[in-house]
């Protein structure tokens, strides 16, 4: 750690992490829905819906956290100053955490937009804008401040103004569904296929940077490439989820040929990450760490681009909508792009933080591992049940209930896949919240 | 390649990707009101849209295919199940889904509540949408029913119950919904007749029937349909 402001990171990781638990209890609860039945007194009282809201939101929030607190330790030394205002930042996660808890304890007793992933009450979500308001001033001014700009900067700053802005075209209340799912793409699809692929690219790109010592000429040269692509391929494959809403044919087009091309700059990704990492100029001092960069793109890779692609064309779509292989994509993304983004800054920058150089990483690796694998059955289960819904439902027509019966074998693997992947996560939470020095090998 | 081509890269890249984007959208603006017949788009269909959002709806049923994936999507239910199904659902779930071991929550929907929401249901019913969802569209079914009478080797009527939607409600062999009776011994019961005039209108043989009328079967559909059932004995 160079700058001291850079600490402020520390408290947005270890506020991120056992939100991420939280996600994981409450994901275990409704895959258990799917292979039981919940008796009616407790569907009155917490139904599926509401634990959704709950498992969902959760996610965006740590992992939003997590971003504020990769930008509150990338700034100062991309800027070579301190936060603007610590204070400030301070106050922003405070304010955050408890919009946070009170939007959760608000969908158990009903308060809620009822939108999915948008479920936060209209008055919270104003809370909300204040608090992203008051970050991008905070990031912006010690930007401005320094005024010494980089790629990577801009590409943050870029990506963060971008994912504040999409926000508010979940807010309004549409008369129309059809305009009403329009916009909320605007949200969900390029939040995820654009702001925060902005947000990944910069971050990667930095810790790469640091972690090989490639030059920054090189790295940042490949970052404008990559987001260029993201960009091209990303804001027009918007259209990928305008098939069915009742939008004009001509989507099928747009949406099927831009994002069939979304995979590529997600390999491109993966591409420059093996090849700064093969043209190092530096030791591997903590192994885990370029462990997870590398796993991150990979992962990215399997779970964005090839799962994303698996079913967006519109001939396959047609089936796939909105069954579980839609769920097994998104888990896969979720996971491969943002969680690992995440998990990689925090095993970057937490050790730095509290001054350890190098850390002892053997339970970090069991968590590692044990979270990928884990994942990765779960993908292929929820894949696996989501083929069996789309024929039985979908092509043979035989109902929704009849396709769930054949599915639920598959869900129950899914569980016990969750429990170890609840596993790995408390090993890495664990890890994380407690490193020590590695012992010096004699 | 230098950074100055690859700043013009990522900056061309972005914005013909955004001017298409914007365009299109401007365009889809224009056709929406007729795609989705906003001439039907009543202050009631809106007070459904907002009760389908105040009970969180959503986040167990998709409707246009978006939300969870936990219940059936919602996009033609009043097609699938018809305005008196949904009212007895949602009004007592516990009575609806005893024999189901998926439930729906009891969420004390007000009556008047109910009937916008299927005001609203009705509306999105009717939303051109490239005929999704397939297991609730006529042009797409009666494909996959050639295909099981071809590849299968079950007879038409089987096929139609199959593929028809009946197997929502109603199981053979233990396969299928728990909603209405099973059917596998139907036959004892009922001849192909009476069967053939139940379905095209249960109401006018029993007016208490929660059993939707099937409009959208073809007289030949129900004739096969009826001669399979009443075979079940």
């Amino acid at each position: 750690m160079e700058y001291r402001s850079q600490k402020i990171a520390y408290w947005y990781f270890v506020a991120a992490l056992p939100l991420f638990v939280l996600q994981v209890l409450l994901g275990l609860y409704l895959g258990s829905s799917y292979a039981f039945t919940i008796p009616q007194e407790i569907v009155d009282v917490f139904s599926f819906a509401t634990a959704r809201a709950m498992h969902t939101n959760l996610l965006v929030l740590w992992m939003l956290l997590g971003f504020m607190g990769g930008a509150y330790y990338i700034v100062p030394e991309e800027t070579q100053s301190e936060i603007y205002s610590p204070v400030l930042a301070y106050f922003q996660l405070v304010a955050l955490l408890v919009t946070g808890v009170v939007a959760l304890i608000g969908f158990f007793f009903g308060w809620t937009q009822g939108r999915p992933l948008l479920e936060i009450p209209r008055p919270l979500d104003l809370v909300v804008v204040v608090g992203a308001l008051i970050f991008l001033f905070n990031i912006g001014m010690t930007m401005l401040k320094a005024n010494r700009w980089t790629v990577i900067q801009g590409t943050l700053l870029g990506g963060l103004v971008f994912l504040a802005l999409l926000y508010l075209f979940g807010i309004p209340f549409y008369k129309n569904e059809v305009i009403d799912w329009y916009y909320w793409w605007w949200v969900i699809h390029l939040w995820v296929e654009g702001a925060w692929e902005l947000v990944t690219g910069a971050i990667l790109a930095f810790i790469l940077m640091k972690l090989t010592g490639v030059d920054r000429q090189v790295v940042e040269k490949w970052l404008y490439v990559e987001i260029g692509l993201f960009m091209f391929t990303g804001i027009a494959g918007t259209g990928h989820h305008y098939y069915w809403i009742g939008a004009p044919r001509y989507w099928l087009w747009i949406g099927g040929i831009f994002s069939a091309l979304e995979p590529l700059p997600i390999l491109l990704m993966v591409i420059d990450t093996m090849m700064h990492v093969k043209e190092r100029k530096t030791q591997i001092g903590n192994p885990l760490v370029w462990t997870y960069a590398i796993g991150c793109a990979v992962f990215h890779m399997i779970g964005a681009g090839v799962w994303g692609f698996a079913h967006t064309l519109p001939q396959i779509n047609y089936y796939t909508h909105g069954s579980q292989v839609t769920v097994s994509h998104g888990h896969l993304a979720f996971f491969g792009a943002y969680a690992l983004l995440n998990l990689t800054t925090f095993y970057f920058a937490m050790p730095k933080i509290k001054g350890i150089e190098v850390f002892d990483d053997r339970r970090g690796t069991y968590g590692f591992w044990t979270m990928n694998v884990a994942m990765m059955i779960m993908g292929l289960t929820f894949g696996v049940a989501g083929v069996l819904q789309a024929y039985i439902e979908r092509v043979l027509g035989m109902g929704y209930m009849t396709a769930q019966s054949y599915m639920r074998l598959w869900m129950l693997v899914t569980i016990i896949a969750g429990v170890f992947f609840l596993i790995g996560l408390l090993t890495t939470v664990t890890d994380l919240l407690t490193l020590r020095p590695a012992k010096q090998e004699a | 390649m230098t950074k100055k081509t690859a700043f013009w890269i990522f900056l061309l890249g972005t914005l013909s990707s955004a001017v298409l984007f914007l365009a299109a959208t401007w365009d889809t603006h224009r056709q929406v009101a007729t795609l989705s017949n906003v001439d039907k788009l009543s202050e009631q269909v809106v007070a459904g849209k907002r009760a389908f959002e105040k009970y969180n709806c959503n986040d167990c049923h998709t409707i246009l295919g978006f939300g969870g994936y936990y219940a059936p999507d919602l996009t033609k239910v009043v097609q699938r199940i018809g305005a008196d199904g949904i009212r007895y659902r949602v009004k007592s779930p516990e009575l609806a889904f005893a024999n189901s071991w998926r439930k729906m929550p009891n969420l004390n929907v007000s009556d008047a509540e109910i009937e916008d929401l299927v005001a609203f249901f009705t509306w999105v019913g009717e939303i051109n949408n490239n005929d999704w969802p397939p297991q609730d569209s006529k042009k797409r079914l009666s494909r996959g029913e050639q295909a099981m009478v071809a590849t299968v080797g079950v007879s038409p009527g089987a096929a139609v119950f199959q593929t028809k939607g009946c197997m929502n409600c109603h199981a053979l062999g233990g396969t299928g919904g728990t909603f209405g009776p099973a059917l596998d011994t139907i036959g004892r019961e009922l001849s192909a007749t009476q069967i053939r005039t139940y379905v095209r209108d249960p109401k006018s043989v029993d007016p208490k029937a929660m059993m939707p009328a099937q409009t959208g079967l073809s007289d030949r559909e129900l004739e096969e349909v009826a001669k399979f059932l009443s075979n079940l004995k």
